[in-house]
């Protein structure tokens, strides 16, 4: 079997084990532990996702699809962010779970301070911090808060797993303490 | 002794604006500061709400994504305002939510 046949049986293994999980429970903060646990098995497996099958970025981050599910179900990704990648304090507004390959990517967890009374103001301060590595991940819920910044020399290659499709992602609500702002991506639910 | 940043002029046409941008900031940092209403949402180089035409002089690219600015777009003189620095005195046009 190939490394691509045994890399898709292994995703739909991992699908079939998260649905058994939230069907018995929801999306809990302990359904979404037990998902990232499964997920940092799925990432410890080296011989299922060689470099060779996935193409490094062109700049510096690109996802590669896994396994997506149809009929408004999750995305599993593989994906690579090289040194100095990083992704500002943001809600997607969707569960998610990451898991390491290879490489350290630094989650910081925020939580908003402000009232929301104010379109385009807001403030955040920090509450937490996960270094996503070999052997660790991390879990958050639909509207938790969160930046990411690969740190070290190598790239940060991991899974990624989302409640929707990146394609089908609702609006991304981005925190900007520096300017004391907030900006809005357009969802992309309508879409896809 | 600390090393203090080149400043260039960061001309901004959408409001006929001319204002100063360290080298060591964004455009999109130093229009904000500046009070100027840039369109901008992850202002992290993942969304490319920001992308601009650079009408002249020459950027240096922070880390950003695949999705956010491809090839053919940086081939044609198009950049993101938070991922640019100036190398110079520079001339940008922004491109999102209409060109004003």
């Amino acid at each position: 079997m190939t490394a691509a046949a045994k890399r898709a049986k292994a995703c739909a293994k991992l699908m079939d084990d998260v649905h058994a999980i939230t069907a018995a429970e929801g999306i809990t903060p302990s359904a979404l532990h037990a998902i990232k646990l499964k997920l940092v098995g799925l990432a410890k497996r080296a011989d299922l996702f060689p470099l060779a099958e996935f193409a490094m970025p062109v700049s510096q981050g690109r996802n590669h699809p896994l396994l997506v599910e149809e009929n408004d179900g999750h995305g599993l990704y593989l994906t690579i962010n090289m040194p100095g990648k990083e992704a500002a304090a943001h809600d997607h507004g969707i569960w998610c779970v990451n898991a390491a390959i290879s490489g350290r990517e630094r989650h910081e967890f925020f939580r908003r301070t402000d009232a929301g009374d104010m379109p385009g103001k807001a403030s955040v301060v920090k509450v937490g911090e996960v270094m996503v590595e070999p052997g660790n991940g991390m879990a958050m819920a639909d509207h938790d808060i969160h930046s990411t910044v690969v740190v070290g020399v190598e790239p940060a290659i991991g899974l990624a797993l989302y409640g929707y499709a990146l394609a089908r992602f609702p609006s991304v609500v981005w925190y900007h303490p520096e300017f004391s702002t907030t900006r809005a991506s357009p969802s992309r639910r309508h879409a896809a | 002794m600390a090393h203090t940043p080149k400043r260039h002029r960061l001309t901004i046409a959408n409001t006929r604006q001319t204002i100063d941008c360290a080298g060591n900031e964004t455009v999109l940092y130093a229009a904000i500061m500046a009070g100027i209403d840039f369109p901008y949402a992850c202002a992290s180089g993942n969304c490319g709400t920001c992308i601009c035409h650079l009408d002249a002089g020459k950027v240096s690219l922070l880390p950003r994504g695949d999705a956010a600015l491809n090839p053919e777009q940086v081939q044609a003189g198009q950049t993101l305002a938070c991922r640019a620095r100036p190398r110079g005195d520079v001339a940008v046009t922004w491109l999102g939510r209409g060109r004003k």
